[in-house]
């Protein structure tokens, strides 16, 4: 039965044209990650002087930067980068958002309001200043980032959760569970959780792109990934500095910050009318 | 014989905020007192407003109690653990059909849920959802559809096939055909009526719709702003309404004939807020019959024989006499 | 007799869907004249409240007329410029709707919307439309019109909240009132209110009414004429008194008999119509009641029905019916 419905999902995912894009260009810079040493052309960390800026040409087909280094390996490997710390961050910000807002929104109405108010504390924090201080204070690397992006991240995720949760749980379907005698566990993961996880899912979704470009403004404040590590925010502060000498760089480094932002965003609005049961058409009727 | 369901003087009272908890509580239900016998069925009847679900959540728990005590089947509810004890032998329809089953959850599913949430083994889930469903009449492809591809009708008759699972003793249906069309509804009232005959069900049926308990109910009982106002066996209600509520309620309803229209109207203004609660007889600012004692006094619930009682200082005025003046 | 204010003329009405259209309405001919009050009644689906919304021009973008006029003193209202049209609503054909909370803006009082609501009531000032709002206001039943003018919509009680979205809908003095399901969402001691009040409004203003309902009750109570609609048809018209005394069209005959109100001794069962309304996006050939009825024929199924004219003001849409 679930397997069945998890297809209808992907097929109703599939016939939104908007959703199907999201989908392509998603796996694409999936794929381009899991296997970036066998998809690059060159090396991304080996240095060549003699090469140095060269436009894209057939045997760089994205040109080289200022070390010479193989811009469209350094693109490939910098998805690695990016795309490793915005799932791995939006993921657990997504997990605790959900357990916490569902504790906030079912549990005794004394922690609601404890938890409420850490929500809001967190959040009045501006998220920049907030980051500049745990770097300043753990030091920059990809876990600060991910640690950042996570306590930034889950009040909002929390937020969402418990007032879908709250609204729910006054619900009559949600009643005629307690009439039943279903215990509160089974109201929580068979009920709640299936109807409150579908927004959430969506607006994880579409914040990847922001990690992602958080983690490319951070590496480019030299803040984030330490070269030479490629990321698509060293390349982005490369291609900056050296934009007189090799202006395609800036450009070159911006397209996948664009697609990637394009494809997780589709994938986002496609997710939220194909996990809508109300939406999906074709279903029996 | 022992009552099925007995209740007595239950009140629920919910607390109002304010800084300095200052404003009045609100007592939505203020001491009801019904007994529901084996096999029986009884109407709840009451305007929106005057604590009819309440009063059946009350009875399953679901809203704590300020005062008075349930017993089911000769068992005192008291904690939690008691309401615990008798879910699967009882069970709740919805006034909306539809919004009662889980909307990501198939019919099948919602209609063999009972069992899992208590733990009664089932060989085959399919098998068992196509047996509950053939009971109501619905087909065995029913089983994978969504709640909301559902008719009213058919929404109606899955809340039926989940509440009689797993055979319970008491079904308690909140207003059971509200936003159904005629036809339709005459078929889940006959089917509640084929199901009861088949299993000894006893039903607590709540509803405003008049027409509906003449047909249905054994017995009645009327609510106004949370308190009993008359009781009786349905025959007798509709035959010799003795409250005044209950006679303008009666006359109220309009009848499907052109050629009885009323000429002047039996009841004025709306039922007050709770908040508001009238002093004296709580009916007396809408009641034509109302005189001073009703202004001070509240009436208590008198006892007139055969199974009848009525709460207002006037009783013996309200027979043909008073309701030939309510009429005029 | 009267001419007809507002007469719909073989109206034919479909609703594009994904995947193909619903015909909602199919050659649909009524008219109500001055004075009279015209019930529709039907249950859900039959499309009663696609040809309330067709006769005051306000229906869905996915609604496609195919057919026919709604004629308002002899004009056809549909074939009028979009700006002309607007200025009837409102003004020439009022709507009271069954959810009297969407008949008004949350955000503002009802005061001021009464007030608004008269936007095009030229050379009259502020002052005296807001007087002319309150006194509107008291003739609908509310014992505090000032105190309401003040008020917001939800401050109000459902029967109040109706009483005001009749107030509003009178105030331009229409000569056509369309009251779709007016009392459904009301309790019946305050539906019982509402009848009368519409009755009396009737009696003073002298406007046309159109009352949309599945509620014999409400329709025996009110109306002098009734139309009977089953699957985007009327099926049976006739006076009121003749159609519950002596109804003809074996639907109107069933619908009847199912109503637990109209069934004197106590039952326990009650007679019920067996089967559903046909697929309105593939209709069978012949009479769409033809599945459902006790006296259908062959001929029934395969050949649509005719519209027999059985005396002055009824009609009915059956083979089966005697003239």
């Amino acid at each position: 039965m679930s397997s069945g419905g998890k297809f209808r999902v992907l097929r109703a995912l599939l016939s939104d044209p908007m959703g199907a894009l999201g989908l392509i260009l998603v796996l694409l810079f999936v794929a381009m990650a899991l296997f970036a040493p066998w998809v690059a052309p060159a090396d991304p960390i080996k240095l060549n002087v003699m090469e140095k800026f060269q436009p894209p040409s057939l045997s760089h087909l994205a040109g080289t930067d200022q070390l010479g280094r193989d811009l469209l390996s350094r693109i490939i490997f910098g998805a690695r980068t990016a795309l490793s710390i915005a799932l791995t961050s939006v993921g657990l910000a997504g997990l605790g958002g959900l357990i916490l807002g569902m504790i906030a929104g079912f549990g005794p109405r004394w922690l609601d309001a404890l938890l409420v108010l850490a929500f809001d504390s967190m959040s009045s924090l501006p998220m920049i200043m907030f980051a500049l201080a745990v770097i300043t204070i753990v030091g920059p690397g990809t876990g600060t980032l991910i640690l950042v992006v996570v306590l930034v991240s889950i009040p909002a995720y929390a937020r969402l959760i418990r007032a879908q949760t709250l609204s729910l749980a006054g619900a009559d379907f949600i009643v005629a569970e307690r009439a039943m005698g279903a215990s509160s566990a089974r109201i929580l993961f068979r009920h709640l959780l299936p109807n409150v996880v579908g927004p959430l899912v969506i607006l994880l979704s579409m914040d990847v792109p922001i990690v992602i470009m958080l983690e490319a403004g951070l590496s480019y404040l030299n803040l984030g990934v330490r070269p030479p590590t490629p990321s698509w925010g060293n390349i982005l502060y490369d291609g900056y500095t050296s934009i007189r000498a090799a202006p395609y760089m800036v450009l070159i480094a911006g397209l996948p910050l664009v697609l990637s932002t394009l494809g997780f965003t589709f994938l986002g609005e496609g997710l939220r009318d194909a996990l809508d049961p109300k939406l999906r058409r074709g279903a029996a009727r | 014989m022992t009552a099925l369901l007995s209740i007595r003087d239950v009140s629920v009272v919910l607390p109002t905020g304010g800084w300095f908890g200052g404003a009045a509580p609100l007592n939505i239900l203020a001491g009801v007192t019904l007994d529901l016998m084996p096999g029986e069925t009884l109407g709840l009847v009451g305007e929106s407003g005057s604590g009819k679900t309440t009063l059946a959540r009350a009875i399953l728990g679901l809203q704590p109690i300020s005062a008075g005590r349930v017993r089911f089947d000769g068992r005192d509810l008291i904690h939690s653990a008691g309401f615990k004890a008798i879910r699967p032998r009882t069970a709740l329809m919805f006034q909306d059909a539809t919004a009662s089953l889980s909307p990501r959850m198939t019919v099948g599913d919602a209609v063999t849920e009972p069992f899992s949430i208590h733990g009664v083994a089932v060989r085959n889930h399919r098998d068992k959802a196509a047996e509950l469903l053939a009971e109501v009449g619905l087909p065995p492809e029913m089983a994978t559809r969504y709640p909301h591809e559902l008719s009213g009708g058919q929404a109606r008759r899955v809340g039926v096939a989940r509440a009689l699972a797993l055979k319970p003793a008491l079904v308690i249906a909140d207003e059971p055909t509200a936003g159904l069309d005629v036809s339709v509804q005459a078929e889940i009232l006959n089917l509640m009526a084929d199901l009861k005959d088949r299993h000894g069900l006893s039903y607590l049926i709540i509803t405003h719709n008049l027409a509906l308990v003449r047909h249905v109910a054994d017995r009645i009982a009327v609510l106004y702003l949370g308190r009993l106002v008359e009781t009786g066996p349905t025959r007798a209600i509709f035959a010799e309404p003795r409250h005044p509520y209950t006679q303008s309620l009666i006359a109220a309803e309009p009848k499907p004939d052109p050629r009885k229209r009323r000429a002047d109207l039996a009841i004025r203004g709306e039922i007050p807020s709770i908040l508001r609660r009238p002093k004296g007889c709580e009916f007396h600012t809408r009641c034509p019959l109302a005189e001073d004692i009703c202004r001070t006094t509240p009436p208590a619930l008198k006892e007139l024989g055969y199974g009848r009682s009525v709460r207002c200082h006037f009783t013996e005025t309200t027979t043909e006499g008073g309701r030939h003046e309510l009429e005029h | 007799m009267s001419e007809a204010v507002l007469s719909v003329e073989n109206l034919s009405l479909r609703y594009r869907v994904p995947g193909g259209t619903v015909a909602a309405l199919r050659n649909v001919s009524l008219a109500v004249r001055q004075g009279e009050v015209l019930g529709i009644a039907g249950e859900s689906g039959c499309g009663k409240s696609t040809l309330a919304s067709a006769m005051i021009d306000l229906m869905g973008a996915n609604a496609e007329i195919t057919s026919g006029a709604v004629c308002l003193n002899g004009c056809d209202i549909l074939s009028l410029p979009r700006a002309e049209r607007r200025r009837l609503r409102g003004r020439e054909i009022a709507m009271v709707f069954q959810d009297p909370m969407t008949a008004f803006s949350p955000v503002l009082t009802v005061g001021a919307q009464l007030v608004d609501f008269q936007f095009n009531l030229d050379g009259v000032t502020g002052r005296e439309k807001w007087s002319r709002a309150r006194d509107m206001l008291a003739r609908v039943g509310l014992s505090d019109p000032d105190l309401a003018m003040g008020r917001f919509p939800h401050e109000l009680s459902g029967g109040m909240r109706q009483r005001a979205a009749i107030a509003a809908a009178l105030l331009m003095r229409p000569a056509v009132l369309i009251a779709d399901e007016p009392t459904t969402a009301l309790d019946v001691t305050m539906e019982a209110q509402i009848v009368h009040l519409l009755r009396e409004l009737q009696a003073d203003y002298q406007c046309a009414i159109v009352i949309v309902t599945h509620h014999l009750g409400v329709i025996a109570e009110l109306c002098d004429r009734v139309a009977v609609m089953y699957a985007g048809e009327v099926v049976e018209e006739a006076p009121v008194d003749a159609l519950y005394h002596d109804p003809r069209h074996p639907y109107t005959r069933a619908l009847l008999s199912c109503d637990p109100a109209g069934i004197e001794a106590a039952t326990g069962r009650l007679p019920a119509i067996g089967g559903r309304l046909p697929d309105l996006s593939d209709l069978p050939p012949g009479c769409t009641f033809a599945a459902r009825c006790g006296i259908a024929t062959d001929r029934c199924r395969t050949v649509p029905p005719p519209c027999v004219a059985l005396g002055p003001d009824r009609s009915a849409l059956c083979h089966e019916v005697a003239p």
